[in-house]
């Protein structure tokens, strides 16, 4: 067995069996959720339950983290922020809008769509990383979340890691052959595919609930959410 | 049954799909340690908003989820136990105002002020609850009122008021359009603001009444988690409401009874229909608006500058923002000045959510008032003007503590005393 035929089968099967694990993973989960039932809020409204949800959702997407309107908390841990946002803003750009990511999709649903130049990727990819460093750090000094990091953590931290790093050698050619970056970035999103509906980054899926019941909550109390 | 699995079999109920979702969502990224007053103030991590949900996390995902079974069968995690129950005691009830600040700084806006109730609902079915705070509830069961406030108390004050500021208190009126539902805090220890309040209803010609029945609006159920005894204190001013036949019920300077009444009643009990529930803040408003009453301009404007505390019950979670800043531009239009952060962000006094009825949690009160100090100095404040009497008691006590030279005002009371004779 060499790295070719290692990278044929992370590329190939596994690949096909960890986005099939993925998505019944998360439809498990989600339907897991909305099986306990959900209680409708019989309380009077004041201003706009569907208002206050838009406002909770264009803050979330629009504003924050970029720009910190929660004043005093910014200041208090900016790591966690800037990190934080750098971290998912390199993210979504590799994903979607890099090149090589889009063609996967490409494949995958049958459309493409515009990308962007490779060092505009190429630097959110750098950014991203040293921002999981940062958040790394943060995680072993910050004594709230020494308190809230357990082995899950530390593995959802690595998990997302290597994909990234790997990805980021693997475009600059460094140190090993190409193929075995090629195979080795691949596991490791193989793994990362199974990992995210056993862990907490599934989290993007229920942070569409968890914005809209709060925006939904501070609405009907007429308060800007 | 242990206590532990009262507790647990109470989160377990009470987690639907809402709640699941929203601890699903959390990342333990621990940025709301950033907006409580309590973790700032002392530091302690434990005091992390996402930590007072620990248990009600570990309930559900041991119950539902497979990682939680996974985590537990392994050893990671462990089952919650009756010392837990005694160890989060103190971090839910001492050191949370239920103020729901964090949830404006968690980037999935997880309400964990809402979830912390349901932890505290869970810990008093498990009888987990500081001994002073349930002494106030069983008290408030048995007589009426937290602060000893019986039948021939409430008469006795009530006509002294009556007599003390020579005004009329129109008592167990039917047909009244208004019922006003005083707190101990003020019959006891704010009974100038009865006095104001009524001053300021007359004055606007309002058809209004208190009740001997329905005479106290704090909800010391609500404060525990009780739901059973929630739903008697609520119950009893709405039987009033319903007997005297008034169109709406108007909680006076009081936080946690409006968040009670207006905001959640409807959720775990029969509410009345066609009454209204409505917060002194919101009538004075009104009031001046509509010129049913006149104040003052600028009544304030010779005394060092004011600033106004927004409550996290009235404001934050009540959306009664604007009217008392109307209010004291008129009264005060070149002195008052804004605190920093303020209206919907503000911080919290540190004394609501039952914190300042429980003696051992006195030192994390102090602490987190500290960020208030802070807040006053910078503003240069002379006079901190509030509408929560819990606030107030708070800020009365803390300024008094840390021997502060700020004069703390209800705004009823300001208002009153700034009314123009028409």
């Amino acid at each position: 067995m060499n790295w070719e035929n290692i990278l044929e089968f992370a590329r190939g099967p596994f690949f096909q069996v960890a986005l099939l694990v993925f998505v019944a993973g998360m439809a498990y989960r989600l339907v897991r959720v909305l099986a306990l039932g959900w209680k409708p809020d019989r309380v009077k409204a004041k201003g706009s339950r569907v208002g206050g949800v838009a406002v909770s959702f264009l803050k979330g997407i629009i504003i924050w983290p970029f720009v910190p309107w929660v004043k005093n908390t910014f200041s208090r841990n900016p790591v966690i922020y800037l990190a934080g946002g750098l971290f998912h803003l390199g993210l979504f750009v590799v994903i979607f809008l890099g090149t090589a990511h889009m063609l996967v999709w490409k494949s995958l649903l049958g459309i493409g769509w515009f990308t962007l130049p490779l060092p505009i990727v190429d630097w959110l990819a750098a950014g991203a990383i040293v921002a999981m460093i940062a958040l790394f750090i943060n995680r072993l000094v910050n004594p709230v979340l020494k308190l809230l990091t357990g082995p899950a953590e530390w593995l959802n931290w690595l998990i997302v890691f290597l994909p990234m790093v790997t990805g980021y050698i693997m475009t600059h050619h460094l140190w090993l052959e190409y193929d075995t970056l090629f195979a080795l970035h691949m596991l490791a999103v193989d793994v990362l595919l199974i990992w995210i509906p056993m862990s907490r980054i599934s989290h993007f899926m229920f942070y569409f609930f968890a914005k809209a019941i709060h925006g939904s909550d501070f609405g009907k109390r007429a308060v800007t959410p | 049954m242990e206590k532990s699995q009262t507790a647990v079999n109470t989160f377990v109920k009470e987690t639907g799909a809402w709640i699941a979702a929203q601890l699903e969502a959390c990342t333990r990224c621990g940025m709301c340690a950033e907006a409580c007053h309590f973790y700032q103030g002392t530091g302690n991590p434990e005091y992390a908003p996402v930590w007072k949900i620990e248990l009600l996390r570990r309930a559900y995902e041991q119950r539902f989820t497979l990682s939680g079974k996974f985590k537990l069968a392994l050893g990671l995690e462990k089952a919650v136990t009756d010392a837990d129950l005694t160890h989060w005691s103190e971090i839910d009830y001492y050191a949370c105002t239920m103020c729901n600040k964090c949830s404006m700084v968690c980037p999935m806006g997880i309400n964990l002020g809402s979830m912390i109730h349901d932890v505290r609902t869970g810990l008093s079915n498990a009888q987990a609850v500081p001994a002073d705070l349930h002494a106030a509830v069983e008290k408030q069961e048995n007589e009426g009122s937290p602060l000893g406030v019986t039948d021939a108390v409430f008469k006795q004050r009530i006509e002294w008021v009556a007599d003390e500021w020579e005004i009329e208190l129109p008592v167990d009126v039917k047909g009244a359009d208004t019922l006003v539902v005083f707190s101990s805090i003020e019959v006891m220890k704010f009974p100038s603001n009865l006095a104001a309040i009524a001053k300021i209803m007359n004055a606007a010609g309002e058809k209004w009444t208190i009740s001997t029945k329905g005479r106290e609006v704090v909800n010391f159920g609500f404060y525990e988690g009780n739901e059973e005894l929630t739903v008697l204190f609520a119950s009893r001013v709405f039987d009033a409401a319903k007997e005297l036949g008034v169109k709406r019920v108007m909680v006076t300077e009081c936080g946690h009874a409006y968040d009670a009444l207006r905001w959640s009643a409807a959720n775990f009990m029969q509410v009345p229909a066609g009454i209204e529930v409505t917060h002194i803040a919101g009538v004075l408003g009104e009031f001046v608006k509509s010129g049913r009453i006149k104040l003052k301009p600028g009544a304030y404007d010779n005394d060092g500058a004011i600033t106004f505390h927004d409550a996290c019950k009235i404001q934050r979670r009540g959306s009664h923002i604007q009217e008392p800043r109307d209010i004291l531009n008129i009264l005060a239009p070149k002195s008052f000045k804004e605190m920093t952060p303020n209206k919907e962000e503000a911080i919290c006094c540190g004394g609501g959510g039952g914190v300042i009825a429980i003696k051992d949690a006195d030192p994390i009160r102090y602490a987190a008032f500290e960020l208030k100090i802070d807040q006053i100095k910078k503003a240069n404040a002379k006079t901190v003007a509030m509408v929560c009497s819990n606030c107030r008691l708070q800020f009365t006590d803390s300024v008094q503590h840390f021997n502060l030279d700020v004069k703390v005002a209800g705004l009823s009371q300001m208002v009153a005393d700034a009314l123009v004779e028409k």
